[in-house]
């Protein structure tokens, strides 16, 4: 089986292939999203979750902590996002600062319970605080506006010196998001091929050894999920603006295992840029599949649960191993300059 | 505010119906846990599908009864003939067994992810659970469904000045003789010896002579079926809608954590702390009830890690 060292996020140059095809893609999607039959709306709710995905997944996947409750973290984030305009200011920076802050700081208390946590007791902690973030948000009617969530989240304009740009264009909104993502991505990868990344992976290799070699795992765990806690907040402030409301249904398990599926079946255990596949093929079967038939999730589901059976690594590591059968390369593990 | 005040006393007589409400469905959440515990202790598998199989055994007993499919044939015209009660117990004996078979052939799917970690086995469930309630929702439709209940176990009745729910009663009874027949099989037959000492070590079952593979298929079908029968048991309560199945399998998790992974008795232990911490926040802060679980799931797996009476598992890694 391949490994995420297989697949290794550390290259010697600045710039690698896929990274460049993600930028170039994401940059141009509104040019030619229309032409193969898809909308703009698609592109923003794709980069918005991709953002999520992908810190999703320095917890998921780097991390090797599994987190079943994310989706509150996401929920959190667009609350505070709304809230913010509807009680403090409109004001864009304003609001996607308190997401981050609110999903930041719910992460760091949560974190602080979990991180002596392994295995299935991890995960099923990160459940159980996901269902309590769940159900207050259905039930704190003042804070929150119960089922309905909170509706009338005003898009404030950007404004860039002396430029303004209304963000209610959903074509100016998605150059907006994809430059966040794009942004926040790189961001991720700085961080999981700087030493940090490094212990993150060995936690998850074998955490007692990384106990043994001096690390604080507790306290890198910790971090490890206020990290991801926190990108998860940025993407729900740009999904409250997205959808223009914030509502409980994002913060349920159903949500937050779906999130693990895409993460999965692009193949975040094994490549830095999995997730980006398992979100773009959630969304493009939800579109394709979901004109054909009612029934898409059966279809998805079925595919998940094969993709489980016989190749657990997802798409990125079917991409792999077919990369590396036509190029005739015996492995793609370089030696390391020491 | 005077009266507000008067009205938030409660009296320890006034609790009685929210003690007895959460006993049984302590004893409910105990029946629920039952086969999902079983799956657990013996495959080392978080069968996230639990919640679902136990949905689809409430839907194929329902249809029995009611003989939704082939309601206009002349088998079916024939078959409604027959008094309720007669028609009750076969949905009650067949929904279970068709449960307990799908249950089966998820265990041969189940079959590549043994030996690799517990997170796969969890995946895969939870991608079935996801199949299983699609396909619940294309057979039967995503409106809420009622499930037909005979005469005699229906209805109300008076004790001690309070109002009681008979089913509940019912439901409460068959919970409580299902864990005991459980309990006597895995303790008192050979059946159950081998099931036990499977999930105390697999090597040495197999090389004592016994087919692993048979033995784990028929646990994962037996702890279908008994998803199944809770299902039967608990949609006259809770309704009968294609996404129930996450609403049961949270609970049924939850109880097998606080219980102790693998410990029968802390398992239904913990299912009556459970239905008691729901009845009595039940009584002070209805909208609240259905927190109190996780509340209590946070408060004993973050002091006791491994549960009441849990011992040292292999999901921990």
């Amino acid at each position: 089986m391949i490994t995420l060292s297989d697949i290794p996020a550390r290259s010697q140059m600045p710039l690698t292939l896929p990274m460049g095809i993600f930028v170039v893609v994401m940059a141009t999607a509104p040019f030619w999203l229309a032409r193969v039959g898809l909308y703009q709306y698609l592109g923003v709710e794709i980069a918005i979750w991709v953002l999520f995905a992908m810190g999703f997944n320095l917890l998921f996947g780097y991390t090797g902590l599994h987190s079943f409750g994310h989706g509150a973290y996401l929920g959190i984030g667009a609350y505070a996002f709304g809230l913010f305009q509807h009680h403090a200011a409109i004001s864009l920076w304003g609001g996607l600062f308190a997401a981050i802050a609110a999903a930041s700081v719910a992460g760091a208390v949560v974190g602080a319970f979990l991180s002596h946590r392994r295995g299935i007791y991890y995960a099923l902690l990160t459940i159980g605080f996901g269902q309590v973030f769940w159900f207050s948000a259905m039930k704190l009617h003042w804070l929150t506006g119960g089922e309905d969530g909170l509706l009338n989240i005003p898009r404030p304009d950007l404004v860039i010196g002396p430029w303004r740009f209304d963000l209610n264009d959903n074509a100016v909104f998605y150059w907006f998001v994809a430059a966040i993502t794009i942004a926040a991505v790189l961001l991720m990868w700085r961080v999981v091929n700087a030493p940090v990344g490094r212990v993150l992976q060995a936690i998850r290799q074998n955490e007692t050894r990384a106990r043994f070699v001096g690390y604080d795992v507790w306290r890198w765990k910790w971090l490890a999920f206020t990290i991801s806690a926190a990108f998860a907040g940025l993407a729900g402030g740009l999904f409250s603006m997205a959808q223009q409301s914030a509502y409980p249904d994002v913060m349920s398990l159903h949500q937050s295992g779906i999130i693990v599926m895409m993460v999965l079946v692009g193949g975040g255990l094994v490549s830095f840029w999995g997730p980006v596949l398992g979100v773009v093929l959630y969304f493009v079967a939800r579109d394709v599949l979901g004109g054909l038939t009612e029934a898409w999730l059966l279809w998805y589901g079925l595919l998940f649960v094969i993709m489980v059976m016989v190749r657990p690594e997802g798409m990125a590591g079917l991409l792999h191993v077919l990369l590396r059968r036509t190029s005739g390369q015996v492995s793609t593990v370089k030696p390391e300059k020491a | 505010m005077p009266v507000f005040a008067v009205n938030n006393v409660l009296h320890m007589t006034s609790l009685v119906p929210h003690i007895v409400n959460g006993l049984t469905l302590g004893l409910l959440f105990a029946l629920i846990a039952l086969g999902f515990t079983l799956i657990v202790g013996v495959m080392e598998v978080i069968n996230l599908a639990h919640g679902s199989l136990f949905t689809l055994g409430a839907y194929l007993a329902m249809s029995t009864i009611g003989a939704s499919w082939f309601a206009g044939t002349p088998f079916g015209i024939w078959w409604l003939e027959f008094p309720l009660n007669v028609r009750y117990f076969l949905g009650l004996a067949l929904g279970p067994v068709l449960a307990g078979a799908v249950g089966m052939l998820l265990e041969l799917c189940l079959r590549p992810t043994y030996g690799k970690a517990p997170l796969y086995g969890l995946l895969l469930t939870f991608g079935a659970a996801i199949v299983v309630e699609e396909a619940i929702r294309l057979v039967w439709g995503t409106g809420e469904q009622s499930m037909p209940v005979p005469q005699m176990i229906s209805g109300a009745f008076l004790m001690g000045g309070l109002i009681f729910s008979t089913y509940k009663f019912y439901a409460a009874g068959f919970a409580i003789v299902a864990i005991l027949m459980v309990w006597l099989f895995l303790e008192r037959t050979p059946y159950g010896a081998i099931i036990k000492a499977g999930a105390h070590d697999s090597e040495m079952v197999r090389a004592l002579g016994y087919d692993l593979g048979r033995l784990r298929l028929l646990v994962f079908g037996f702890g279908s079926a008994l998803a199944g029968i809770a299902g039967m048991v608990m949609a006259p309560i809770w309704g009968l809608r294609p996404h129930l199945g996450i609403d049961v399998v949270i609970p049924a998790f939850l109880i097998i954590v606080i219980g102790g992974v693998g410990s029968f008795w802390g398992a239904v232990a913990a299912a009556i702390l459970v239905g008691l911490a729901t009845g009595i926040t039940g009584a002070y802060a209805p909208a609240w009830s259905l927190m109190s679980m996780y509340i209590l799931l946070i408060a004993i797996v973050g002091f006791r890690a491994r549960g009441l009476l849990g011992r040292r598992s292999a999901l921990e890694n």
